[in-house]
């Protein structure tokens, strides 16, 4: 501790005192040390650990598992949406929010036949026909409400699909229910096919 | 550096490391206490450090003063703003909670969202230069006064100390008693402490997420919210070994804003100095050809960093008074004016004139009212929702007979602090037919939605260059002016070139 004990070396007339590092601050370097052997051998050396890109992988398979889990935990399902589109009170709440001019019927006119109130041709398919764009499975319906369809490149489809899911499940599932129960009526009048609709049996 | 006998000492402050301050120091006095040297603050070494490396445990001496009762009602004042902020509201929001996981800031009535993230520049750096221009005119104000190490060591820990382990020398001496005797005591003093830490760890948290939540999570298993109890954990015992054992440390060695100072410095910055030339060559009250300075040592016992001021502006100084007040109790009991050690200048010291205005306060003034304005500026000019018309990813546009059809997506964000209710009309004329899927909407504050927007124009009425208009109204409550904002964007359709 005496000003004599200095590094020896001097910049700018700036010199170093040899003064004894704090204990807690070699510690800290000390426990470093001790602590890289057991990282270098936990990963490098036996390999126990996961590598960022392994344990990347590993995150991915765990999410992708608990997101199966929750779609066979799914209370949504092809069978419940059939029963649904079955039964005609539920079906005719349907309708009924289907009509309102500022829902479905925009697009997909009042009757879901793709025709306007005006009798011109409406932005979205006949729902009436056996023309499909994204698929007439109860599941695709409700996907297709729930979320919206956006354009697809491949198929060169236009998409413009609102996604409905912040209107709450109960609208979904019973606009699903009554565009189900429309399916294949084949309302007179009804817009032509997309050239990239897909006929379904 | 000595203010006394000082020759041409640059000034700034000194690491602990040495710059060539020893050459001007006074010389080192021995002390013997018995056989034992008793060790004295020098510029040399780290008073805290002992030579060989162990901690020596500073206990600084009670002091009364004007100072310390500033001190006692500001730390009261902080602490008080500190807990309760959490618990405040503002207009049914929190006063000011930056909800990370769902990235909702709120700010005394306003509301950001990630997006609005930029500001937080403007913040730090305005921060960042208010410290400027504090440590160019008084050094480690911030320091002595305002920073939570000070405010809940000095306000806080150090007091409970006192109260259960008594004055400086009775916990010296429960430091070297043996563990038998001092386990009560001392078991007590760390269970409250423990408690204190907890405390300020869970009213930090409270800044991070809604006090509500912070409070169903204490009241419930740890396993619900297993983040913040983790956070906990690891902030408390990080405060807790802080407060009752690494102290002055952190402000000497870890706080980078410490380290800054020197650089920030100049001969006419006001910090807490000995006034050499009043106070040397020192001795006793009554003798010939004394100075001032009595060398009672009461300055030295009572910093909490371990310094003699009487050494020069060191380091370690955090600028905290106490030997300010400490000297003034002497000076006062010897019937001498006060100020031997006082707030002044370098400048001052020397030779009794100070400077405030110099080129680098203006400096730093300046820079600060520039980002002033420009923050000013951009919170005026901030959109209070998002209205970002887009065309629909991955699409061009697609001839439907003779019409064109162009898709887009309007992305709407609330900002506004609550729900309100949005119009979306087309404010392009005739040729553009618009169909919009919901085109009234309501939104919770900060919800944001997606609407999907279809555009028809014949092919006879397209021309390159023409734009989709959206006039986007957020309807605000209390016949307030309603909020209009306008979105667009560029139709597409098959053009020919001419050359």
């Amino acid at each position: 501790m005496s000003a004599e004990s200095t590094r020896g070396h001097s910049y700018d007339g700036i010199e170093e005192f040899d003064n004894r590092l704090p204990n807690w601050w070699l510690w800290t370097f000390y426990l470093a040390c001790i602590f890289s052997v057991g990282y270098w051998i936990h990963y490098h050396t036996v390999g126990t650990g996961d590598h960022p890109i392994e344990s990347y992988v590993l995150e991915q398979k765990a999410a992708a598992e608990r997101m199966a889990v929750q779609a066979a935990n799914n209370p949504i399902t092809e069978e419940m949406l059939l029963k649904l589109s079955k039964e005609p009170g539920f079906v005719a709440e349907g309708k009924k929010l289907f009509e309102e001019q500022t829902k479905c019927a925009l697009c997909h006119g009042p009757m879901g036949h793709g025709t306007t109130a005006m009798n011109t041709p409406g932005i979205g398919p006949n729902l009436t026909d056996d023309h499909w764009i994204y698929g007439s499975k109860p599941m695709d319906v409700y996907t297709t409400i729930l979320k919206g369809r956006t354009p697809d490149l491949v198929r060169k489809t236009m998409g413009g699909m609102q996604a409905w899911d912040s209107f709450g499940t109960d609208f979904v599932l019973k606009t699903t229910a009554y565009v189900l129960s429309i399916k294949n009526t084949n309302v007179a009048g009804g817009k032509a096919p997309e050239s990239y609709a897909v006929k379904e049996p | 550096m000595s203010q006394g006998d000082s020759n041409t000492q640059p000034t700034g402050a000194e690491g602990p490391g040495g710059v060539s301050g020893a050459a001007g120091a006074v010389p080192k006095p021995v002390v013997q206490k018995g056989k034992q040297v008793v060790r004295r603050p020098d510029v040399d070494t780290l008073f805290s450090i002992n030579p060989d490396g162990s901690r020596n445990a500073i206990h600084p001496a009670d002091v009364h003063g004007r100072f310390q009762r500033r001190k006692n009602v500001l730390f009261a004042v902080l602490i008080a703003i500190y807990l309760v902020m959490p618990w405040l509201r503002v207009g049914g929001r929190p006063a000011l909670l930056i909800d990370i996981e769902a990235r909702h800031f709120y700010v005394f009535g306003q509301t950001f969202n990630a997006q609005d993230f930029w500001f937080a520049f403007f913040f730090v750096t305005g921060l960042g230069f208010t410290l400027f221009v504090v440590a160019a005119l008084f050094g480690r104000m911030w320091c002595g006064y305002a920073c939570p190490q000070t405010v809940f060591l000095e306000g806080v820990f150090r007091r409970i100390e006192r109260w259960i382990e008594g004055p400086p020398a009775a916990r010296a001496k429960l430091d070297k008693a043996p563990f038998s005797q001092k386990a009560l005591r001392r078991g007590t003093k760390l269970l409250v402490f423990a408690a204190i830490s907890a405390v300020i760890t869970h009213s930090f948290l409270g800044y991070f997420m809604p006090v509500e939540v912070l409070v169903e999570a204490v009241t419930s298993s740890p396993g619900k919210h297993p983040t913040a109890f983790t956070f906990m954990l690891v902030a408390t015992g990080i405060l807790f070994v802080n407060f009752t054992w690494f102290r002055e440390q952190l402000c000497i060695v870890v706080c980078p804003y410490g380290r800054l100072q020197g650089a920030l410095y100049d001969q006419d910055t006001i910090l807490v100095g000995y006034d050499g030339k009043r106070g040397e060559p020192r001795g006793p009250a009554g003798k010939q050809g004394a100075g001032d300075c009595v060398d009672c040592f009461r300055c030295v016992t009572v910093c909490p960093t371990g310094i003699d001021i009487r050494n020069g502006t060191q380091l370690e100084c955090v600028g905290c008074a106490n030997c300010i007040d400490a000297c003034d109790d002497v000076m006062a009991k010897l019937g001498r004016p006060q100020g031997l050690v006082r707030y002044d200048s370098q400048r001052g010291f020397e030779t009794g004139t100070r400077r405030f205005v110099r080129g680098r306060v203006f400096l730093y003034v300046v820079l600060l009212c520039l980002g002033l304005v420009a923050v000013t500026l951009a919170l005026t000019r901030r959109r209070p929702f998002e209205a970002l018309l887009v065309r629909a990813g991955g699409s061009a546009y697609a001839l439907e007979g003779e019409r064109i059809h162009n898709t887009f997506d309007l992305q709407l964000i609330n900002k506004r602090p609550g729900p309100r209710r949005f119009t979306v009309k087309s404010s392009t004329g005739e040729a553009i037919e618009v169909v919009i899927a919901t085109g009234e909407l309501d939104l919770g504050s900060l919800e944001d939605r997606r609407i999907a927007v279809h555009a028809f124009v014949s092919k006879a009425a397209f021309k390159a260059g023409l734009r989709l208009e959206l006039t986007v109204t957020c309807d605000e409550p209390d016949g307030a002016e309603d909020l209009v904002r306008i979105a667009s964007a560029p139709l597409l359709g098959p053009t020919s070139i001419r050359h």
